[in-house]
């Protein structure tokens, strides 16, 4: 069991107060999850100590973060399992990391007519890229529907498979609903042999990752949503296929030889990582796992669940609370409604209690045409939050109510 | 219940979140246009009839939207109706300079106008793009 009142002192912003010194109540880790003293005072002290360019210079500086970078490459290998430090590209962001393989992907075996599966609860990250990617080579883009729990439809998506298929791309952990993919829908694109791209934005702060069990090809997460800064993220490919890849940026670092004819690229990882680097970012990233490591990504995760169903039980006692998708297949995520109030009102006034939510369409409006609603409310928890916020939170929903349906 | 939310939400702001005046579409019309908001997808579609003396004859609206732009959509409506439009244009900048908290110098608009009620916005930075949706989408229809 995690000591939570212990990990809460590790999270300064958990001291805040809010608009009428009101203790802040952090339920939109989704979005963005909190950092710890740890990962703060360590990019501060390698800005301090250590910091020069990478991979460039030979000085004691340069080698120091050099090395400090190329061993947040290791930890982030060890964290999802990866077989080589090959396979990790570090990025400003999973956004980044999509735009990369769909480019590089593209460029290499899209041509016109060629298929790309994705799903309606996509985050508009796993789509446009590929909506640019249709406009460039004329390929389709096919949405699987999604059942009323928020999972796939596994019918529907078999469906959708044929040897136009080129690539299947979905989110492993939704950030509306909090479901977690189904393997079999893993395994069949494995026997079918087309290759699979997991968004592990939520996954990877909520569930231990393996991409090796999971049988993605390609996988990608932020570092923000894992207790690390902002500006960094991570793009995994299985080696011998991002081998095969052309870059996607162009740039310092990634090259083996340039000359006014041309030039050629040097090998993985350096390839895709054109220009300077969000070194600090991806150090900070690193810090980030060891902290995670040490409290143990299964006891956060066993930790979230339990919250989540305490608060799914809560919630489903309230008349007046619709749930999106609600069912035991749950990840630390609820959308939710309530009847006849706007998500944005709800958030206002959860916001003046202290309690920060998500409100809008949590870039998937897709999906939010496909369940034909204009915006959610939505609670999401990381490793920090208690049964006591829950109660706090459920309380303020009924205090909602009253308020804009007396 | 505290302040800021009351503010926020005042009696007349509830009303016309809840029962929104002048929804539906004008006709006819000579100007429309669209109102987004792109954080939460939001939105509204305007119409009004402006008459050869530049008078705003009848101006209406549809959308979805929280109770702060369906309210400002409403209330805008109803106090642009039978405006000329360089007055109309002035309630615009007006308005915009209240919900974004700075309400010394306002010309045309004052404490007892039912917009005031909008005021509260200014608390709430994020949900400055509520209330002036309805607002912008007048500015781009004057113009096209
Ligand atoms: C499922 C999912 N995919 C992609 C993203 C995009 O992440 P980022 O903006 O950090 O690139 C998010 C973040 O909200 C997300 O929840």
């Amino acid at each position: 069991m995690l000591d939570i009142k212990k990990i809460r002192e590790d999270f300064p912003i958990l001291n805040k107060k809010i608009l009428n010194n009101k203790n802040l109540i952090y339920l939109d880790t989704a979005a963005s999850a909190q950092k710890p003293k740890v990962v703060i005072d360590e990019i501060n002290s390698f800005y301090s100590n250590n910091y020069a360019n990478v991979s460039r210079g030979v000085h004691t500086l340069s080698v120091e973060s050099t090395f400090k970078y190329e061993d947040a490459r290791k930890k982030v290998q060890k964290f999802i399992n990866a077989d080589s430090e090959r396979e990790i590209i570090f990025t400003k962001s999973a956004t980044e990391g999509i735009n990369l393989i769909a480019n590089s992907f593209a460029s290499k075996y899209i041509n016109e007519g060629d298929e790309i599966i994705l799903t309606v609860m996509e985050h508009h990250s796993n789509i446009i890229p590929w909506f640019l990617i249709r406009d460039r080579y004329k390929c389709k883009i096919l949405f699987a529907n999604i059942d009323s729990n928020g999972n796939i439809d596994q019918k529907h998506f078999e469906s959708l498979i044929s040897e136009k298929t080129k690539l299947v791309s979905i989110t492993h952990l939704s950030n509306v609903f909090g479901t977690i993919v189904n393997q079999e829908i893993i395994k069949l694109c494995n026997k079918e042999d087309i290759p699979i791209l997991l968004d592990g934005c939520q996954s990877a702060a909520h569930i231990p990752i393996d991409v090796k069990d999971l049988g993605c090809d390609y996988y990608v997460f932020s570092g923000h949503k894992l207790y690390a800064p902002t500006g960094v993220g991570v793009f995994y490919g299985k080696e011998n296929l991002i081998e095969e890849l052309p870059p996607y940026q162009g740039g310092g670092g990634m090259i083996a030889d340039v000359s006014i004819d041309g030039a050629t690229f040097t090998d993985l990882p350096a390839k895709f990582e054109a220009g300077t680097p969000p070194l600090v970012e991806a150090y900070g990233l690193g810090v980030a796992i060891d902290y995670v490591n040490e409290l143990g990504m299964s006891e956060i995760s066993e930790h979230e669940f339990r919250l989540t169903n305490y608060a799914l039980d809560k919630m489903q006692e309230l008349d007046f609370v619709d749930i999106h998708g609600a069912n035991k297949n749950k990840h630390s995520i609820i959308s939710f409604n309530i009847k006849n109030v706007h998500s944005h009102e709800v958030s206002s006034f959860l916001d003046v209690e202290g309690i920060a939510i998500r409100a809008g369409h949590h870039c998937c409006q897709p999906l939010m045409k496909h369940l034909s609603l204009n915006s959610t409310a939505r609670l999401s928890f990381g490793m920090y939050n208690t049964e006591d916020e829950v109660d706090i939170f459920i309380n303020a929903l009924k205090k909602c109510r009253d308020f804009f349906t007396k | 219940m505290n302040d800021l939310i009351k503010e926020l939400y005042q009696e007349i702001i509830l009303d016309h979140g809840q029962s929104p005046r002048n929804f539906g579409e004008c006709n006819p019309h000579n100007k429309s246009a669209d109102g987004h908001n792109p954080l939460c997808g939001d939105n509204l579609k305007l119409t009004f009839y402006i008459n050869n003396e530049d008078v705003i004859e009848d101006i209406k609206f549809t959308g979805e939207g929280c109770a702060i732009s369906l309210a400002s959509a409403s209330l805008m409506t109803e106090k642009l109706k039978g405006k000329k439009i360089d007055v109309a244009e002035e309630i615009f900048s007006d308005f915009t300079n209240l919900v974004s908290g700075s309400s010394e110098d306002l010309k045309v608009l004052n404490e007892e106008d039912s917009l005031y009620a909008l005021k509260g916005v200014g608390g709430f930075p994020m949900r400055v793009k509520c209330a002036t949706m309805a607002w912008h989408a007048f500015k781009s229809a004057l113009k096209s």
